[in-house]
């Protein structure tokens, strides 16, 4: 009672404008914000705590927030759990770099390894819709090959889904996000056509195209989640480039400007603020519900179903930090493998100065692409990678200075004159999936008082041996394009897969095709950590695609009594 | 269908147009002896022709009606209209586009006077009832059609010189291949228009000596076609997002293939449903700039950011170049009148 009390005040609070959605919740009281509408509202289903819903969702991004959607239109009841702020984009992301810090996962993690992962901004976000809310938008599919990489690549692990299926979901996706498109995509077998048409490129963008005429291999307009044209209430694209730090515009198609409000409409709660601590399983080995915190209490929801879907660090934690005695290793984790194969993507860059003024800045980060190396298999190494024009912004900019060039001072300023001018290609490359890099439980403890991830993490030689092609073919094609006062930026790395693979065979993965675990049947993980592989393009699309498929095979299991 | 001359006010700038180019003494202007020659000569081959060809030919060609010259005064009036509107939506539409693109080329006004210029031209030719053409009308028309040529070479140009070369990106954003193709059209119909003033052998109205109906009709539909495919590209670019974005490419086509059908078939059903679908394509030319506003509000910060959102979002200023190419096609009905009576 007391809880929705404070909520009760939030709303009065939110009235008066002053609140920020950090600290005060904003879906309550019968309604949520409407991602679309200065101070808009849309109405929405409410479940009490006792009541067992169909599903309860953990995390609202790319996997979570498209099954919410799905599953409510399906007819089920939902509620699905953020432990972010629910945005207003129109009045909440300002266009200031350093404003924008409130959108990332900077709760506690320790990390190790080798190669320890640098956490936060580059790959995790903390908001309803996830880290698509401010994600760079790049919407690609893998390669067929990339889900038979054990027996058509020769490492890592097959999907238990076969690379024609993902493509029929990949349409489907595709189409959801109405993702703008080239006319004619290089590389692969023949696709349909995007739903809608590229954007333009900018100044950065055309000296990847030109490098790669140069160089005589393909390029394209970036597949991006952003709309060239109206659609509904989102706007088309004004390229000014904020796009990591919040789409203010809604043109970005983040699942809070897609999904959720879907999902809203068709009777699902979502609740802000509320972080999942703890899944509850009965003696019969079946989850019963979750705890969650909001609003400065612990609650328990009860749920027939419960579907896991925050990312490759959250999730596998969720699944430890809810050991039994019965489960003593956490949950679904009889294959020993929860935590286990944790991929980031390697993100090294070179970059370097125009003679022109570029304003890098201008659009979307990635307007050009090339999947060459992707396709191209004349490499001696294992995997593949894409690359493209890059675009960061003043702030960014100078950490890259100062975090991977070692500038400082005078130098630092000087180097930042020739913002205008710079230039960048990037890579997304497919990390080997290794056994030692792993998420485990670290004796501390967060605000919540849970123990906090422990992020271990080490390059293997195939990752180097990538790396190391990457950069120098990205160097020779800049070169070609005229790029001068080259640099190579050797260490970052961005997205993140694995920690609960999925597989044919319960001994050497957690969940199945379906992302349902082979131990708890009401237990589906749906999320980039099902990953087997990660192939070497951007993940988002693919989580969509197999977030989608799941949907449609809980409304067959259902339909057959199976859930 | 006729059209009423415009109110007397303007006369007085007609005036002082007229004195500063019309010669007192028509006959010696060289320009029109040649064109006047080369019409005559036209007509003189295709009256042999159909006296040679005539126990075999269909009777539409072989029917020669006698024509009010009034008729060609009022036709040409008509196109002078039709060019006026199609001047008026290029002016605009480049000067908003051309000062998107920061005037970075000089020949960038190139447009901006031409087609000032012959809206100016247009409205003297509505005013004026005289049966002769003019020759600062007549210069200013087929400088304008000439600026439409060669800008569609600037345009095509601008797009292959991007990387990529003629790839769709390039279509889509650099300089619109089919918009010059406006104020070429325009001219085409001015200079028409200055040939219909005068009546052809036997009192028939002519074109470059033919027979100014189906002349007219035929640069109609060309025109119609082009301005269609321009929508198409620009409209494919924008997804066609919007279900009314499809009717550009619908019903204009469909009213030059019924003026082609009626020029060439002719009848008075034929010339009826071509009537009706041209009348629609010239409403469709007016819903377009209202639809072409309300996408302008659709845009990030809507009417209210209008300075940026005029230049990005859909051009306002061009569906109106629909209006004009089917009032030409209007007239050129009004000329095919009786053809086959
Ligand atoms: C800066 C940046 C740029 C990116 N650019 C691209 C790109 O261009 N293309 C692309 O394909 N991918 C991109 N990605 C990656 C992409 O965003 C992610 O791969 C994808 O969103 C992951 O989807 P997910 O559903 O697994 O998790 P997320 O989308 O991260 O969603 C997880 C959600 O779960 C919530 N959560 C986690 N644990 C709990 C808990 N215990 N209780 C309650 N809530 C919880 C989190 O708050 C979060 O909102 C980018 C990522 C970042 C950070
Ligand atoms: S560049 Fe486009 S997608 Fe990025 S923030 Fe701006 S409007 Fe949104």
């Amino acid at each position: 009672m007391c809880a929705d009390q404070t909520i009760l005040a939030n709303r009065e609070g939110l009235r008066s404008g002053n609140l920020s959605p950090m600290q005060q919740v904003r879906a309550a009281g019968g309604r949520a914000p409407d991602p679309h509408v200065t101070g808009g509202w849309l109405s929405m289903q409410e479940y009490a705590d006792g009541e067992e819903v169909d599903f309860a969702i953990v995390g609202t991004g790319a996997g979570g927030g498209t099954l919410a959607a799905e599953l409510a239109e399906a007819g089920f009841s939902v509620v699905a759990f953020d432990a972010g702020p629910y945005f207003r984009p129109l009045e909440d992301f300002a266009s200031d770099e350093t404003a924008q810090s409130q959108l990332f996962w900077t709760d506690k993690r320790i990390v190790d390894g080798d190669n320890p992962l640098k956490m936060g901004s580059n790959n995790s976000g903390k908001a309803v819709g996830g880290s698509t809310v401010h994600y760079a938008m790049v919407a690609l599919r893998q390669r067929p090959e990339s889900f038979a990489s054990r027996t058509k690549q020769g490492f890592g692990a097959d999907w238990p889904i076969s690379w024609q299926e993902m493509w029929r979901y990949y349409t489907k996706a595709e189409d959801a996000l109405k993702i703008s498109g080239p006319i004619r995509y290089p590389w692969g077998p023949k696709r349909p056509r995007y739903p809608y048409r590229p954007h333009d490129l900018n100044a950065a963008a055309l000296m990847l195209a030109k490098g790669a005429e140069a160089l005589g291999i393909d390029w394209t307009e970036t597949p991006l989640a952003t709309v060239s044209a109206p659609r509904g209430k989102s706007p088309p694209c004004v390229y000014r480039g904020f796009c990591r730090v919040g789409c203010s515009t809604n043109a970005k198609q983040s699942a809070l400007v897609t999904f959720i409000p879907r999902a809203i409409r068709a009777g699902a709660e979502v609740r802000d603020l509320a972080m999942v601590g703890r899944i509850e399983v009965n003696k019969d080995g079946r989850a019963t519900g979750l705890h969650y915190h909001r609003a400065g209490q612990w609650r328990f929801q009860r749920a027939r179903n419960v579907i896991v879907a925050g990312y490759a660090i959250e999730s596998p934690r969720l699944l430890l930090n809810s050991a039994t005695d019965r489960h003593p290793d956490g949950l679904a984790n009889s294959s020993g493998l929860v935590g286990k194969y944790l991929m980031t993507q390697s993100n090294q860059a070179v970059f370097g100065v125009m003679d022109d003024e570029v304003r890098w800045n201008k659009g979307p980060p990635s307007l050009a692409i090339t999947e060459h190396w992707n396709y191209d298999d004349r490499k001696d190494f294992f995997g593949g990678y894409i690359h493209m024009s890059q675009g960061p912004l003043p702030v960014e900019w100078s950490s890259v200075l100062t975090g991977s060039k070692g500038l400082w001072g005078d130098a630092l300023l000087g180097e930042l004159d020739k913002y205008n001018h710079q230039v960048g290609l990037k890579m997304v490359g497919e990390m080997m999936p290794q056994e030692r890099n792993q998420v485990t439980l670290a004796d501390e403890v967060d605000q919540y008082g849970l123990r906090v991830a422990r992020i271990t993490y080490s390059w293997c030689d195939n990752d180097k041996a990538m790396i190391k092609h990457a950069l120098d073919f990205m160097q020779q094609q800049a070169e070609a394009a005229g790029v001068k006062e080259i640099f190579r930026q050797k260490n970052d790395t961005n997205h993140l897969a694995g920690t609960i693979r999925m597989g044919a065979d319960r001994r050497t993965s957690v969940v199945n095709a379906d992302c349902r675990s082979w131990d708890i049947p009401n237990l589906f993980v749906c999320d980039g950590s099902v990953f087997p592989t990660t192939g070497g393009v951007n993940p988002s699309l693919t989580i969509q695609a197999l977030a989608l498929r799941t949907a449609d095979r809980i409304k067959e299991l259902s339909r057959r009594g199976e859930l | 269908m006729s059209f009423q001359p415009l109110p007397a006010r303007p006369e007085r700038t007609l005036r002082l147009l007229d004195s500063l180019f019309r010669r007192n003494k028509p006959a010696a202007d060289p320009a029109r002896i040649a064109l006047d020659r080369l019409g005559r000569s036209f007509e003189r081959a295709r009256a042999t022709a159909i006296v040679a060809a005539r126990p075999g030919l269909p009777d539409a060609l072989r029917h020669q009606p006698l024509v009010s010259p009034r008729k060609g005064v009022d036709a040409a009036r008509a196109l002078n209209r039709a060019s006026g509107l199609l001047a008026f939506s290029v002016l605009t539409d480049s000067a908003l586009e051309h000062y998107r693109g920061a005037f970075r080329n000089k020949a960038m006004f190139t447009p901006l006077a031409t087609s000032a210029l012959t809206v100016a031209a247009s409205l003297h030719g509505t005013t004026d009832q005289r049966e002769s053409a003019h020759l600062f009308r007549d210069v200013t028309y087929a400088l304008a059609a000439v600026t439409g040529l060669v800008g569609t070479a600037f345009h095509v140009f601008n797009v292959g010189s991007r990387v990529g070369g003629f790839r769709w990106v390039n279509f889509f954003y650099r300089a619109p291949v089919g918009a010059p193709m406006a104020i070429l059209i325009s001219g085409l119909f001015g200079v028409a228009s200055e040939r219909l003033r005068r009546e052809g052998p036997g009192g028939r109205p002519t074109v470059f000596g033919l027979g100014a109906g189906r002349t007219l009709a035929t640069i109609t539909a060309g025109s119609m076609a082009g301005t269609v495919g321009e929508a198409w590209l620009l409209h494919f670019r924008g997804n066609f997002q919007n279900p009314a974005m499809y009717i550009p490419v619908t019903i204009p086509p469909a009213s030059g293939a019924l003026l082609m059908d009626a020029a060439i078939r002719g009848g008075e059903k034929r010339r009826t449903a071509a009537r009706a679908s041209l009348w629609a394509t010239v409403a469709t030319g007016i819903a377009g700039t209202f639809f072409h506003a309300y996408g302008v509000q659709r845009m990030m910060g809507g009417w209210r950011n209008w300075k940026q959102n005029l230049l990005d979002g859909p051009p306002v200023p061009t569906p109106p170049a629909f209006t004009g190419v089917a009032l030409a096609g209007l007239a050129a009905l009004d000329l095919l009148e009786g053809d086959d009576a």
